[in-house]
């Protein structure tokens, strides 16, 4: 017997009062769900598989992921909370994520789930790192919901290897106090006009070096910049049978050549922090204010540059797109599984937990990514949110970029050796050869000669 | 008790008898030798074994490790990039040995004069590097590096020594020079030390005989100071050479090999060979190992060409 409001209850009470409530709160469910429609459409859907407790036990599961604020804290806390098993995190630097997690997983270490770039996952996958997700419950969903560029990298050979952590496309920024300065109506429309406005920035004294190229050694940095210019030129680096596309008369080489002579030995138009910049120490220099344009590269480093608190001309810069028909890059990077799981059933809902649905059947992580940092997302349903329209909107024009993602084809389309094994070691020749030709060390056509010759030294590294 | 006595003296001579003055050094040694064992001999054994087999993530893991003879070798050999990594590595060794071997011996001849109160204090002073971590030393002077906003092109600008900044870590003409001075800054605490210890245990009377008979300043240093420096010097050699050729954080930090090859050196290679997909950690073994054999082939010479045994 209980007591509620002077009333005794008795069993048949309780029993009505409790299905009325649940009809209330089923109802008024309903009316948030209903009300949410608008803002995330289709997200919420209550009893899917992402709900369904595993029947195995595990006392608790781990990731190895790379650095990002404090999101994964956030989400050992959540998993936590949601299905009372406790996730220790192992958290690197995004360099230094590949060597963790190998070295780990040649250690016989337990991992559960992981992350990686697209350009170590076919190497991971090869090496037999990766468990497939096909057949678990729900995952089917997730493919039907993944985006070109997600499709593109999580499933390999026919199998379905992960879920998406999130995707970007390579744009350019524009300072634009700048350009009122010197008195240019609109960025540039044309590589020649690109051209013209930094001559004048520099002519001008309004800028010594009017471009900031992201252009460090990396895998999406200097190759990136590279690639994506190629790209919007109508270029590959190979052909769709894997042979090179880096001979005399290349639109690949051609570019080199003309992106080698905005630097000290051409034109001198370039930044010399250029060669030395990451995605986010770039958008940080250029919050400087010191440059007119900078990238290309990765969309979501508005959200470092007009950050009031990391940059002086927070603002004032502006996203832009490419010429001609607009071609440009993208990239999903992507969660996955390891086959050194504890538990299969338990590491396929701590994955779900970071690359698709909590709980409570919302893409959490993708949406507060969106919300918070200004990332993509690897599903259409996101994408085409207000989770992006509103959370992108503080840092640049939502429309406009989302114009550019559609004119975007995923990166190993351009370069199809993301997914030979041999893709690394070639990649840190062709950083090499390029600084050097960047540096005026050897010319555009000694770089692609060399890197055409590297192709071979590379495979034998494998 | 009478039978009791009696018998202590025979068992001492028993266990005298059984254990010499050098099987008992030899048993104290035991558990040092075991320890040294496994934490240095076995994985330099280990590493030798993987250089001669095929070792990948899933090998690794699988235990299963094909032979491949010396193929790793082979294959390391006919690498450019390998050979660049060598030729920058000894170079970067040359200077940084070198630099540290002069500034070590002239700072603690410095350091070593009582009369100065400013020695005391140096002396103190001298050992803060020495506490930086390597990593952190790195990225300390890549900001002074930083071509538009660093510390360092903004104090030679004011001093007027320079009229544009200069791109000290992103030029191949500075860029492995520019790695150097970190790296000399932060391990010349250490040689200043042992020079300042052997020093200090040089006798003051060989001084004053060397007065007596007319020696200069200059004199005394050449003739009596360098002298008895010779032994510490081969041991600075020997030990700051070894460390200089694994050198990896600074570069980590502040180039990562580049800008293009101008800043590759060996350890960086062996760490990118097998930690960087596609893991060949065969071939990374075999470029530590190749690594290692240079680094003895130089103590060797070292101990030959520059250690005397000093007898006063």
């Amino acid at each position: 017997m209980a007591i509620s409001g002077g009333v005794i209850m008795t069993d048949e009470l309780i029993r009505k009062w409790d299905i009325s409530r649940r009809r209330v709160i089923e109802s008024m469910g309903g009316a948030a769900a209903l009300g949410a429609m608008g803002a995330l459409p289709a997200f919420a859907q209550a009893g899917g598989p992402w709900s369904q407790v595993p029947k195995s036990k595990v006392d608790r599961l781990n990731f190895v992921v790379w650095t990002y604020g404090d999101i994964y804290t956030r989400i050992s806390k959540q998993f936590e909370t949601d299905w009372g098993v406790k996730v220790d995190a192992t958290i690197s630097s995004f360099n230094d994520h590949p060597a963790k997690l190998t070295t780990m997983y040649a250690a016989g270490e337990k991992i559960d789930v992981s992350q990686s770039s697209p350009f170590s996952f076919p190497n991971f996958i090869e090496q037999g790192l990766v468990e497939p997700i096909d057949g678990l419950p729900g995952a089917a969903d997730y493919v039907a919901d993944f985006s070109g560029f997600t499709k593109q990298v999580a499933q390999f050979k026919g199998k379905t290897m992960g879920l998406p952590y999130f995707s970007a496309i390579w744009v350019w920024n524009y300072y634009a106090d700048m350009l009122e300065k010197l008195k240019i109506d609109k960025p540039f429309s044309t590589y020649d006009e690109f051209i013209e406005h930094c001559v004048k920035a520099k002519k001008d004294g309004v800028s010594r070096y009017p471009v900031l190229w992201v252009a460090g050694v990396g895998l999406e940095q200097l190759p990136g910049t590279w690639y994506s210019i190629t790209c919007n030129r109508g270029g590959t680096f190979f052909d769709k049978q894997g042979n090179h596309m880096l001979g005399p008369g290349s639109i690949a080489r051609d570019v080199l050549k003309w992106w080698a002579n905005t630097f000290e030995k051409g034109l001198d138009i370039a930044d010399p922090e250029s060669l030395k910049v990451q995605f986010t120490t770039s958008a940080k220099a250029f919050g400087a204010g010191k440059n007119l344009y900078r990238g290309p590269n990765h969309h979501y480093g508005l959200n470092v540059v007009n950050d009031p608190a990391q940059s002086p001309i927070a603002g004032k810069v502006k996203v832009h797109g490419w010429p001609g028909e607009g071609k440009t890059i993208g990239v999903t990077h992507v969660y996955f599984m390891t086959t050194a799981n504890r538990d299969k059933e338990w590491a396929w809902k701590l994955l779900q937990a970071l690359g698709g649905k909590t709980k409570d059947g919302e893409y959490t992580q993708a949406i507060s990514l969106a919300k918070d940092a200004m990332l993509g997302s690897g599903y259409q349903s996101v994408m085409k949110s207000d989770a992006v329209k509103k959370g992108w909107a503080p840092w640049g024009d939502v429309d406009a970029i989302l114009a550019m993602w559609d004119k975007a084809s995923y990166i190993g389309e351009t370069c199809s050796s993301v997914y030979q094994p041999w893709h690394f070691p070639w990649t840190d020749q062709l950083n090499i050869e390029v600084q050097k030709c960047l540096t005026g060390q050897i010319t555009a056509d000694v770089c692609c000669d060399n890197l055409i010759k590297g192709i071979a030294e590379a495979k034998k590294k494998v | 008790m009478a039978i009791i006595a009696a018998d202590k003296p025979a068992t001492r001579r028993r266990l005298s008898r059984e254990v010499s003055g050098g099987v008992f050094a030899a048993l104290m040694n035991v558990p040092t030798g075991l320890i040294l064992a496994l934490v240095l001999v076995y994985p330099v054994l280990y590493a030798g074994y993987l250089s001669v087999h095929r070792v990948g993530l899933g090998q690794l893991r699988s235990g299963v490790f094909p032979f491949i003879g010396l193929d790793n070798y082979a294959r390391l050999f006919d690498d450019h990039l390998f050979w660049v990594a060598l030729k920058n590595t000894f170079i970067f060794t040359g200077i940084t040995v070198g630099a540290e071997i002069v500034l070590a011996v002239a700072i603690a001849l410095l350091i070593n004069q009582t009369s100065l109160w400013t020695s005391r204090a140096t002396r103190l002073l001298i050992l803060l590097p020495y506490a930086v971590p390597p990593i952190a030393n790195g990225l300390i002077w890549s900001f002074m590096y930083s071509f538009q906003f660093g510390f360092l092109n903004r104090i030679l600008f004011s001093l007027g020594w320079i009229d544009a900044p200069v791109n000290w870590a992103g030029n191949p003409d500075t860029a492995l020079f520019a790695v150097t001075v970190p790296y000399v800054w932060r391990t010349l605490p250490f040689a200043i030390l042992l020079v300042h210890a052997a020093l200090q245990g040089i006798p003051r009377e060989l001084y004053e005989a060397s007065a007596v008979d007319g020696a200069t300043a200059w004199d005394r240093f050449r003739h009596v100071t360098l002298p008895l420096l010779r032994p510490i010097i081969a041991v600075i050699l020997i030990l700051r050479t070894s460390f200089s050729f694994a050198v990896f954080e600074e570069i980590l930090a502040i180039t990562q090999g580049g800008p293009g090859d101008a800043t590759w050196v060996a350890a960086w290679y062996s760490y990118k060979i097998s930690f960087a997909p596609p893991n060949n950690f065969g071939m990374g073994s075999a470029s530590a190992y190749v690594l290692a054999l240079l680094i003895g082939l130089l103590a060797i010479g070292y101990v030959r060409l520059v250690y005397r045994r000093v007898t006063l």
